[in-house]
Order: structure tokens, then sequence, then C-alpha cells
């Protein structure tokens, strides 16, 4: 398991008042949108919302209850967003961030296919729009700061460290038996360097549950790396092909005149 | 040419030439959040606002983390972090709306009811009537820059004339009302009339009923089932005076003026229609809107009105007349004293002495006060009053270890009673005793020199009675005055532990604000 920094969220202390996404939008300089709400039943994720939190209502053992599930750019260890990106504006630091760099995008959106968290949102209504999502704050990372959003958590449900010590720690949480067994970004795409801990089931607070636990840049290296190949090959066939037809041509031309 | 211009275009896609730079934001966060290092800050984060809270609403983007919204409802209120986590299905939240005169940026202000009063204003088929409340008159100044607990009843009622307020009625008439209806319920459970037991608190304050029916609905029985002014105003002005007047109660839009943020809250509770029982038209909120002092004043700024232009002028007649007792329903401990004046009367059949008209134990700002006073031929009655909600459970934890002795307690939820609450102007950040002091001395004052400071001698009160009502706690008096009141304890999961933290010494009994 790699080293860095990650975030470990623990979904049980969140009360939803939001802190986190004001936080980033201050750091940011996320614009405040009226028609698209950071936080709430329905939450918008876009190029104003880096990181959302969404009220969820469910029934936990016959009763309901409400769960706050923030998302935002999962991180992941090996991503795939950064894999799809000929450009390079996709990079993972050696800090924990996966980062995007606006001045090296070709905007093909390739990231957002590639992607398995559905979080790098497109800045569609711009006239010049480019590709858009979180950075873990990475300035500040770089400074040895937590990100912005975790600063003002009143409840510490956002905790800032050691990917290690923080599975460590989840790991222990767990233990009291108060959790679910399954510390989501773990695994899941490689693991990510958010972390999140629940009490109820992750499906039913609407985390993708079916997100394999292979890093995806693997799974595609079996046959990109095979692309090379696979062109020049095609090109000699081709050739080959070209050649052929071409000295067809030639043999059967005198033989057409004949006939007019 | 062409080739080396396409070239370094392309380079750096190949990733070649790519200078490594800095990647995020260089933004701004309050200073405190902004220092390396990640232990935490000493003031974090907000309280948690319910998008559907029907009393406060908070806007992001005026919102810059500094705490002192938890500040005031952890201390102050002693409700946000006083449950235990996960959360269960509510936004645990007594309305009181502190956090509202705390916040230094306004992020959180009242959830705004203006457009719907104006609206109603406007529709003909609609006959708008409005109550104040007894501490708007002493607030309503600073928002025009009078200073602080100037007196502005005349002015306020020609500024709701004004504005298109077809009758401008008062509160403190419903107070004396409330007045009659608590001291006899007391009475009847100081005579063991009723299975209800002692001591009886007060139920004007919603900010307060919430508190109880989450953390200790075990004393709802304790409760006054007399409903607050506000509630009981509404009831009548859609029976007794829709009646009186020959009207049609559906064509009454009633409008509050209040001082409170938690009476928004109040006005929506669904059990709160009398009325509509009353006349078996179905739901038909006794209330239709609140509007705190700064919404009125907004709406005055916008109409050009100011109240240094302003004629006095005075409240309509039929639920118009309040006498100083309910005049000091406005201020801590007025509850209290108004109660004494006509408890005292209503067991003796004689005036109250001097002392109850200067009630000055339970006057002034300490957190927890106490009063006896004795009643000839019943022995002494003791008081006990209270506000801020810290203070308040300090004396839920007196009475249970019962050794007090009390017979009847007031709580207002807000430091200072009423005239700190939630919807009152922004004098000073955070709220400072001196202004709640001279709103309160306002208060005292206006008592002082009115000829009527009884509420049982309120003649409108009386008409009331002997027209309408009969008599206190009667069977009509109990439908439409008296309310009930639901736990509410399934939805938090209370941590007793948390609570004590923040009660350090119990013996402390100055409110810090």
């Amino acid at each position: 398991m790699k080293q860095g920094n990650a975030v470990l969220v623990d979904l049980t202390q969140c009360i939803g008042c939001g802190s986190c996404a004001v936080a980033c939008k201050l750091w940011n300089g996320r614009p405040f949108e009226q028609d698209s709400p950071a936080t709430g039943t329905n939450p918008v994720a876009n190029d104003a919302n880096w990181t959302t939190l969404a009220q969820k209502q469910i029934i936990k053992e016959g009763t309901p209850a409400w769960r706050f599930v923030k998302r935002q750019c999962m991180h992941c260890e090996e991503p795939a967003c950064v894999a799809a990106c000929f450009a390079k504006a996709m990079r993972k630091t050696e800090e924990g961030p996966v980062i995007y760099r606006p001045d090296l995008c070709v905007g093909c959106r390739y990231c957002m296919l590639a992607c398995p968290f559905e979080t790098p949102t497109y800045e569609w209504m711009k006239v010049l729009p480019f590709v858009s999502k979180c950075q873990m704050c990475s300035t500040r990372l770089a400074e040895g700061r937590a990100p912005a959003c975790t600063e003002p958590c009143p409840t510490g449900a956002l905790r800032f460290g050691q990917r290690e010590e923080l599975l460590t720690l989840a790991r222990e949480k767990i233990g009291t038996g108060k959790y679910v067994d399954h510390i989501y970004g773990e695994k899941e795409a490689g693991g990510t360097s958010w972390l999140y801990l629940s009490d109820v089931p992750f499906a039913s607070i609407g985390f993708r549950t079916d997100v394999v636990w292979e890093p995806l840049p693997n799974i595609t290296e079996h046959y990109i790396r095979r692309t090379p190949a696979l062109l020049l090959g095609g090109a000699a066939l081709f050739m080959i092909l070209s050649r052929f037809l071409q000295r067809r041509e030639a043999v059967s031309a005198p033989e057409e005149k004949q006939h007019d | 040419m062409k080739a080396v211009v396409s070239a370094s275009a392309m380079l750096p896609l190949s990733g070649c030439l790519v200078r490594e730079k800095k990647t995020g934001a260089e933004g701004w966060l309050p200073r405190h959040y902004d220092a390396p290092g990640n232990w935490p800050p000493q003031v974090r984060g907000r309280v948690p606002i319910d998008p559907a809270n029907p009393s406060i609403v908070r806007a992001d983007r005026n919102c810059v983390l500094c705490g002192q919204c938890i500040e005031v409802c952890r201390r102050v209120q002693t409700i946000f972090g006083t449950y235990k986590l996960p959360v269960r299905d509510d936004f645990i939240c007594v309305h009181c709306g502190q956090c509202a005169l705390w916040c230094p940026t306004a992020a959180i202000s009242e959830a705004d009811d203006i457009a719907r009063v104006k609206q109603s204003l406007k529709d003909p088929s609609k006959v708008v009537i409005v109550q104040t409340a007894p501490s708007t008159r002493v607030g309503i100044g600073e928002e025009f820059g009078l200073a602080a607990g100037s007196w502005a009843e005349g002015k306020q009622v020609a500024a709701l004339r004004r504005l298109g307020f077809r009758k401008v009625f008062d509160t403190n008439f419903a107070a004396d009302l409330t007045i009659l209806e608590e001291s006899s319920e007391l009475i009847r459970r100081l005579q063991g009339a009723s299975e209800e037991p002692l001591p009886q608190f007060t139920s004007c304050c919603p900010g307060w009923v919430k508190f109880v029916e989450y953390y200790h609905p075990e004393l709802i029985p304790h409760l006054s089932t007399a409903k607050s002014p506000q509630q009981m105003f509404g009831a009548l002005a859609k029976t007794y005076y829709a009646k009186k007047m020959g009207m049609d109660p559906a064509s009454i839009f009633s409008v509050a003026i209040m001082p409170c943020t938690a009476k928004k809250f109040e006005a929506a509770r669904p059990e709160l229609n009398s009325a509509g029982r009353y006349w078996g038209k179905g739901p038909m909120q006794d209330v239709d809107a609140v509007l705190t002092v700064r919404e009125l004043a907004w709406m005055m700024k916008e109409a050009g009105l100011d109240p240094a232009s302003l004629p006095e002028e005075d409240y309509d007649s039929v639920l118009g007349e309040g006498s100083g007792a309910g005049l000091l329903f406005g201020s801590t401990g007025g509850v209290m004293e108004a109660a004494v004046r006509t408890t005292f009367h209503a067991m003796t059949g004689q005036k109250a002495p001097a002392a109850a008209f200067k009630l000055t134990p339970v006057r002034g700002l300490v957190g927890i006060k106490e009063a006896s006073l004795d009643i000839p031929g019943h022995g002494p009655l003791r008081v006990a009053v209270a506000h801020g909600l810290r203070n308040a459970r300090t004396v839920i934890e007196r009475v249970k270890a019962g050794r007090c002795g009390y017979r009847f307690i007031e709580v207002m939820a807000c430091p200072g009673g009423c005239i700190g609450g939630g919807g009152m102007p922004r004098s000073a950040v955070p709220p400072a005793d001196d202004v709640r002091t001279k709103r309160i001395r306002s208060l005292q004052a206006g008592d002082a020199a009115k000829s009527l400071r009884e509420s049982h001698e309120n003649r409108e009160v009386q008409e009331l009675y002997r027209t309408f009502l009969e008599r206190p706690l009667s069977p009509l008096a109990h439908e439409l005055l008296h309310t009930g009141y639901v736990s509410r304890s399934k939805h938090l999961d209370v941590d007793p532990r948390a609570i004590a933290e923040l009660m350090p010494d119990k013996t402390t009994e100055t409110e810090h604000a």
C-alpha cells in the first residue's frame, strides 16, 4: 500500500452543517450559484461545487434516519483520469492529490469518461470551457496544511493524515462494532486518498459499490499496450493490400481496353 | 517557419517542455484557519440549519465559518453538541435565532415572510390584521438610528397603518389574557384541584417549549397548557373578533410582529388551528404570518416610513388594550411579575402589595432569579425565573433535586427575554447586556407610567370573558386558548455527559453572553 496524505470521512459524525462546502468555495474561489446548491437533498456537483454534501434519508433499524454524505474527488492512488489524459493535464502528486492543469488541457474530456466516480465536470456554460475538479488543496498540502474543507469541520468527521495511519484508525473504529465492515476507498479503484466509514451500507447512501478493486489503468494496459503493434501491423497489412490491388489493376488494364 | 510553430504547439501536448508549476487556489479563508498545521482552531465551523427550517435561513455566500453560531448555540443555549452522533432524523433546533443575532456577517437571518404578507396586503379579499409583541416597541427604533430601548409604540402603530394593515392590535391584550388563564391554572394546581403537577412552568416561549419537548418530555405535564399570547390572539381574531365584526374568518389574514424567530415555527405548528376547528372549516392556521422586528423595519424602510416623521397613534379597540403587566412580558421576569399581580388578586381578592409592582428580585439580567411572595391565607409562593436555556437546565436540575419548593417557574429561551430575541435589531454583536438592559428599562418605565397595571383590570379582556369565554378555564377557553405538547425525544439521543461539560459550575447564576 502506498503512503501519502489522505482524509478519513466518518459519516456517522457528520451533522450536515456544510462547513466543508463553504470552506472549499472560500479557498478555491468557487462561485455560489443559486440554482446549483452544494448542500441539501439534491446538491449539484459542478465546476462551482467541487465538494457537495448530500442529505440522504434512509431507514436504520426500522426507523427513519438521516445521513449526510460529503462527495468530492476521491483522489485515486492510481487514477484512471491520469491514464486517460494524453495531454498530461491530470497528474497524481507525491503528496496525494490528483491535480488538473487547465493550461495543458485540450478539452477532450476523456478524464470524465474514465473516472469511475464521475468526478471531473466540464464548464459547459463557458465560452472557453475547461474540466474542473477538486484539487485536494494541493497548494496547502505542499505546505503541510490540511485541505480547506477538513479544517472547519465542527465534529471532526473529516480527519486529515497519512493514509496508513488513517486506515489503522478506521479499522480500530470498525472494531467497535458501530460501523459496517468496509472502508470505502481502501480497495475501490485500487485505493483512493479519501476514505469513508459508515454505519449503514454504502449502497444505501448513494455510493457506487460496483467499482472494481483493481486499479483501472492496469485493466486497460493489457490491451492498450498492444496498440503500437496493432497500428504498425495494420499499416503493413494495408500496404501489402494496396500493392496487390495496384498490381492487379496494372495487369488487367490492357484487357479492359480491348472490350471498348 | 510553419514547422517551428506547429512543433512548439505540439511540445506541451507531448509532455515535453512542461514547467512544473503550482496547481490549486490561493484563496481566502478566515485568518484562524489559514495557519500552517493541523491542530483544531479554537472556533470552527457552523451550526447545521435545516433548509426547511421555518424560522432561520443561512446564505452560504456570506458565511465565513467564524463559529459564532456554534458558540451561542452550545454555550448559551446548550443545544449544539448535546446530542449523540450519528444524528437521527432532525436538525436539532429550538428556533431561538440567537445564532442570527451573533452572526457577524448576517449570513444567518430569519426566514423571509415579507413576500407573503405583501401579497395578502394587495389581495382585496383579505382583511389583514396585525398584532405587535410587547418588546417590538422598544426595538424598532434602533433600526432607524434611535438609541437602544427607545419607546416607539405609537409610531409603530402609525407605520403599520401606513403599510396597509387594516387593524393594528396589541399582543399585550393577549398577554393579559394569558396571565388570567395561566394564573387560574396555577391556582388550580396549588389548590390540588388539578391532576397537573407543581411547579408550573410558563409556556409562552416557543423556544423553551420545543426545548422541553426535545430534552425533557417528562416535564410536559408541568408546562402550562395556556397558549402563548401570539396564539391566543390568533385564535381569538378568527373567532371572537370575526363573530363580533360579522366577518368571514377565512378572509382574515393574521400577521404577528414579533421579536422572535421561534414564533414563526410556533405559528406553523399544525395543532395551532383552533379557529379552523371552531368553525369546522378544516385547516386554517390561527396566525398566518410572523414578521420579526427586523422584517418590519425592512418593510418600513422600503416604503420610506421613518419613525421620526410619523405621528403617535393608538391601537385599535376590541383586541388592542394592554396593561403594564402585559407589557412586561417582553423582558425576563416580566411574565412572573404580571402573574404575581393577578394571582395575588385572584387568591385574596385584594390588590397585590406595592412590592408586586416593582418585583425587584425577578428583574435584571441575573441568569436565575428567585422570589417568594407571602399570600395571606396561603403561605409563601416561591417562584423562579430563568432566561437562556443553559440557565433553564440548571433550574430543571434543581426542580428534579426537589429542594427548592418552587411553585411557578418562568423560562424564556433568549438571554434577557424577548427583548433579546432572535428577531430583534442587531444593535451590537454579540448582543450586549447594556442594550438588553436599556430595552428592559424602557418596558419597565412603560409599565410604571400606565394606570392599568394588572392583567385582570384590562377592560377589553373583561369584556371578552363577559360576552364570549365566560370565565378563565371555561370549556370554550380550553378549546381556544389552551394546547398540548408532543415529545420529540425520538428525534435525538441526548448526551448527558456533553451537557454536564457545558455546565462546569452549576452554582454560577450569572448569564454570560
